[in-house]
């Protein structure tokens, strides 16, 4: 299922990607950053490529985009395995490294086994799935820096969040199957999974949502005294809703420390962000605010480590909010599995966008490019790395067998859990007492 | 028990509830919370509980931002209260509903959520026209899942449906119209005390009409009352004060004794919350006689002539309750 097992498809794709010329496009890019000018170079080695001026190269404000125009801002094929950003992250040992390894695939196997299922039919799945498949170095990056009792608030595609923060799978997976075991006892469904025991305020159904969350849960940090950090992941479309400037103007007008993290998969639902976006990057917005802004390729788990480790930093002293934004690629559909196949990754043959770009953007696989860094670096063997991937799959497996063993929900649960107490009356019933009362 | 102005008892209230609950936070955008008895006793919030809890001395002029942090701060474990200015009571629907409302069940039962809304409420009074005028929100709240509303007529309850507002963990919209907050107020007892949520009062006791009125119909009605009385109309007069719960119990044990319901309201006539309050009676109590009188489905005028001819006041109140003794 991953692209270790296709070695062929991967020739054929950077064949061309090649033909392409993407070979010589990189993602590059700079922001200001505690009030001096790091480049993308700094955070993440000297081979990522040029640096570029944030106003003058981007893939937003271009009313000319048309399908296809994303290969202009692929990420190299590797990540540096040199340079601060790199060092960062190896700081962090052999044992960690393998962790963040480990979620990498747990998220991206999680998801795939359950387009699976989707596509397959037999366990009768239902609902919303919007696929973090092809980010995973986002969510990773970013919670390889944050402590357990730090908050995290998501979206609708947050699944790799979760599983980041220590999500547990079987809860996940059961909240998939709406059984009574799931996360959220089948109220939720994917778009909500939630774990307050693990600071995480919950996947969201609303664009924009997680801002006030984030910050709502800052201030609650602030007024405890702790030194507890919140991240708000959000989208490049989500950037356009007015809770965003609302947020990140109040938290830094008195120092609220909330990292927003922006997931640029340059594309909202089938609307390319080139045609939203009227600055070059989402993180452009907030620069009168004069907060800390990293730019970085989010494909890349050491650019986001390096810049979520500052930005944390700077949370941690008091200093208020920062903007992270990472360049990253859907490989899915907006939502659900349109173009989709069983077995095999990526959605092809979608209207608003070619299939050679998806190729081109699998070929920058952000669990592949980490795979080859620790390998290079000789953290890891391919051996080590391929127990973790079983391992990982075998986990996934196990939550899709504690999920079909789990009960159903009851009926009779639809007038709970509205409020903290009590049933809310059944009035869909000619004699509303009729139904035999729940039992809370 | 010492008279305390309407403001007085309700930062008395919050001042109570804060001081018992170190983590609670106070948001606000320009309403000082600050206020004086007559006696020159001053009751300072953010002096009292510092910046931090109460706003930073008030948040800009941005109601999604105090709606929505306060209700993340409230999940995480902060209890929370944003106090949203009369003029923008809808701006902050959206956040209130998609998550106040509903991340209790959308989360299973994980997610708490003791958030507050202090929506101040403006009134049908001359001189602000439209966008000043509004009344008749609670509808709207009333008809999202997982809220409260509650609406005080006085100072009394003001106080006490705040702190009951604030124990609860689940969130409550509190509706606070300007008009009932003039005029002569009942003594306001100095402890935190709760006035419950779901629990209506029987303002007056009578026979043979039920009047029911919130805040700020209830100044209408209190007007009415003498002149009814004197007309030989023996009239129950009910404020259900909590409208989400409704205390139905109460409201339809006078309709069973006296037959007869009207309703008053400075809502907009469709779809009222008063239309509820009839709906729930007349599926209660068969053969009850039912009629609302609200305000004009328009915007409140800004002329004097016209608002007051449009305004469900004393005057119309006692020539609705006369045709209903005839009905």
């Amino acid at each position: 299922m991953s692209e270790q097992q296709r070695p062929m498809d991967r020739r054929s794709l950077l064949k061309l990607m090649g033909a392409a010329g993407a070979s010589t496009t990189v993602l590059s890019a700079c922001g200001t950053s505690l009030g001096r000018t790091v480049s993308a170079q700094g955070l993440t080695g000297s081979g990522f490529g040029r640096q570029v001026s944030l106003a003058t190269e981007g893939p937003g404000g271009n009313p000319q985009w048309k399908a296809g125009d994303s290969v202009k801002f692929l990420p190299p094929t590797d990540i540096p395995t040199s340079g601060s950003a790199a060092e960062a992250l190896a700081s962090l040992g052999k044992e960690r490294l393998l962790t963040l390894y480990g979620l990498m695939q747990a998220s991206r196997k999680w998801e795939t086994t359950m387009k699976d299922l989707f596509l397959g039919g037999d366990d009768g799945l239902y609902g919303q799935f919007h696929t973090y498949v092809g980010e995973e170095a986002i969510a990773v990056g970013v919670m390889s820096v944050l402590n357990d009792d730090d908050y995290i608030a998501s979206t609708h595609r947050g699944h790799g969040h979760l599983i980041a923060k220590g999500g547990d799978l079987n809860r996940m997976t059961a909240e998939i199957f709406f059984r009574d075991t799931g996360y959220n006892q089948g109220y939720g469904g994917s778009m909500h999974i939630t774990d307050m025991s693990r600071g995480i305020m919950g996947m969201n159904g609303i664009v924009g949502a997680s801002y006030y969350m984030a910050a709502g849960a800052a201030l609650h940090a602030m007024v405890k005294g702790t030194r507890q950090v919140s991240v708000a992941f959000f989208g490049d479309g989500a950037a356009a809703s007015p809770y965003y400037f609302s947020a990140v103007r109040s938290c830094a007008n008195q120092k609220v420390p909330v990292i927003f993290v922006n997931e640029n998969n340059l594309q909202y639902m089938g609307v390319p962000m080139a045609l939203t976006v009227p600055t070059k990057y989402v993180s452009e917005y907030t620069k009168g605010l004069g907060i800390p802004t990293f730019l970085v390729d989010g494909n890349d788990i050491a650019a986001v480590h390096a810049a979520t480790r500052e930005a944390v930093e700077w949370a941690r002293a008091g200093r208020g909010p920062s903007v992270i934004e990472g360049i990253t690629f859907r490989w899915y559909d907006h939502a659900g599995f349109a173009g989709g196949r069983p077995g095999e990754d990526g959605a092809l043959g979608l209207p608003y966008r070619t299939d050679e770009e998806v190729r081109q953007w699998m070929t920058r696989d952000p669990i592949l490019r980490y795979r080859t860094w620790l390998v290079a670096r000789s953290v890891a063997t391919a051996g080590e790395l391929e127990a973790i991937d079983r391992e990982m799959q075998a986990r996934v497996d196990a939550s899709v067998e504690f999920a079909r063993r789990s009960p159903r929900t009851r009926p009779e649960a639809g007038v709970l859990n509205t409020y903290a107490s009590g049933a809310v009356p059944a009035t869909q019933f000619f004699n509303r007492t009729g139904l035999a009362t729940p039992t809370t | 028990m010492p008279k305390k102005p309407y403001h007085y008892a309700q930062l008395e209230g919050v001042a109570q509830e804060m001081r018992a609950r170190p983590e609670m936070v106070f948001f606000y955008e320009y309403q000082a919370p600050t206020a004086a008895l007559p006696t020159g006793e001053v009751l300072d919030l953010v002096k009292e509980f510092g910046t931090l809890r109460t706003s930073g001395r008030g948040w800009p002029i941005d109601e999604h931002w105090i709606a929505g942090a306060a209700i993340g701060a409230a999940c995480a474990g902060s209890p929370s209260i944003a106090r949203i200015p009369s003029m923008a009571p809808i701006y902050v629907i959206e956040y209130v509903q998609n998550q106040a409302g509903k991340i209790r069940s959308m989360t299973g039962g994980q997610a708490s959520m003791p958030f507050v809304l202090w929506q101040d409420g403006a009134g049908r009074t001359r001189g602000n026209a439209g966008q000043h005028t509004d009344v008749g929100h609670e509808a709207l709240y009333a008809q999202l899942p997982g809220l409260k509303v509650v609406c005080p007529s006085d100072a009394y309850d003001a106080k006490g449906l705040l702190i009951a507002a604030l124990r609860d963990p689940d969130p409550v919209i509190y509706l606070d119209y300007g008009e009932v907050k003039a005029g002569e107020q009942p003594d306001v007892p100095d402890d935190a005390y709760e006035v419950p949520l779901g629990k209506a009062i029987v303002r007056q006791a009578g026979r043979d009409l039920t009047i029911v009125a919130w805040a700020p119909a209830t100044v209408d009605v209190r007007k009415a009352l003498p002149e009814l009385a004197a007309q030989g109309i023996s009239v129950e007069f009910i404020d259900p004060r909590s409208l989400k719960p409704l205390d139905v119990e109460t409201l339809a044990a006078s309709a069973r004794k006296t037959g007869r319901v009207l309703v008053v309201e400075h809502g907009h006539y469709t779809a009222s919350f008063g239309s509820h309050v009839i709906s729930e009676i007349a599926q209660m109590v068969p053969g009850v006689r039912v009629k609302k009188i609200a305000f004009p489905d328009v915007p409140g005028p800004g002329a004097a002539e016209m608002m007051t001819w449009l305004r469900p006041d004393a005057p119309k109140i006692v020539d609705a309750a006369r045709q209903m003794m005839r009905l």
